[in-house]
């Protein structure tokens, strides 16, 4: 099958970030998968919605974030009973050798988990993206001051939940 | 525990990365997806193309059918003269000059006879000469 390169330098250059921000919002591989599919897809159909795009990164998370928002509405109440059963899903962190470290990762997911997925969203990104909070506002759709906040929000419940972790290993 | 500190902290943990296998899968299916979606096109093409004809004939489709007959009409008459065309030419084409020599000769034979009959009543009228390349042999030999 004929591929397009264009496809392939978006996948190449964006599909790691796309994968970790869809699976910390989803927090199931298999609905980060379908997630992941559908973004690329979307591009491949309509090549045109990169046309004068400033910021590729921003828009393909943008992207990928209203494909989550919408399958999490697809599901409802589905997704609720998920979400209290955090424990099972995957972790969006590597694994790590040290024992103390894995416990810290598997924490940190689980802090993460509990975060609301608006909350987590913003963190995620500024954090493992690097992303400005203009560049969040932007990929989120939402406004700066609420990017902010949020992420200030979402540190501080994590901060709360990881400090025995965090002075532990510290 | 100080605020950028922990921050760097969380940041140095690595994430996991996007399984191998996934590339493979997702670029054919995006692949296969623009690839029904330019054939969706190209048949959306097709029945705009239509629908468009349809909203400029729709208002007054009687106008429109009279019309087209009409042109079919013209068409009709148009290619029917044509065939006869090469007929209407052939009615019209002057006699060979064989056939001319022989009405003369007829025409002569029939003033001979007439003239035996009735001698001194009518005069034959007088015939025209041929051209030279007309007469028939035997005249020219004669």
């Amino acid at each position: 099958m004929r591929r397009e390169p264009e496809l392939e330098r978006l996948y190449d250059e964006h599909a790691q970030s796309l994968y970790a921000f869809l699976l910390n919002f989803t927090r199931d591989k298999s609905d980060t998968h379908d997630l992941l599919q559908e973004v690329f897809v979307k591009l491949a159909r309509q090549p045109e919605l990169l046309g004068g795009v400033r910021d590729e990164r921003a828009f393909l998370i943008r992207l990928a974030h209203n494909a989550a928002i919408d399958l999490i509405r697809r599901r409802g109440t589905r997704e609720r009973v998920k979400d209290n059963f955090a424990a099972e899903t995957i972790s969006s962190f590597a694994l790590a050798n040290d024992p103390d470290e894995q416990a810290f990762r598997t924490g940190l997911a689980g802090a993460l988990a509990e975060l609301p997925p608006d909350q987590r969203a913003v963190v995620h990104l500024k954090l493992w993206e690097g992303l400005t909070f203009e560049q969040i506002a932007a990929a989120l759709d939402i406004p700066q001051n609420t990017a902010a906040s949020r992420y200030r929000y979402g540190l501080d419940k994590l901060r709360d939940r990881l400090r025995p972790l965090y002075e532990e290993i510290k | 525990m100080n605020h950028d500190d922990f921050e760097k902290r969380l940041q140095r943990r690595p994430l996991r990365q996007v399984p191998a296998e996934w590339r493979e899968e997702i670029l054919a299916t995006a692949g296969q997806g623009a690839k029904v979606e330019r054939r969706a096109q190209e048949q959306f093409g097709a029945s705009s193309l239509v629908s468009r004809l349809s909203a400029i004939l729709w208002p007054h489709p009687v106008a429109w059918a009279g019309l087209a007959a009409i042109w079919i009409f013209i068409f009709t008459v148009d290619f029917s003269m044509r065939e006869n065309a090469p007929a209407v030419a052939e009615k019209y084409l002057p006699p060979p000059a064989e056939v001319i020599v022989e009405v003369r000769q007829q025409q002569r034979l029939l003033v001979e006879m007439m003239g035996s009959g009735q001698k001194g009543e009518a005069e034959a009228p007088k015939l025209l000469p041929l051209p030279r390349s007309e007469r028939p042999f035997e005249t020219l030999t004669a």
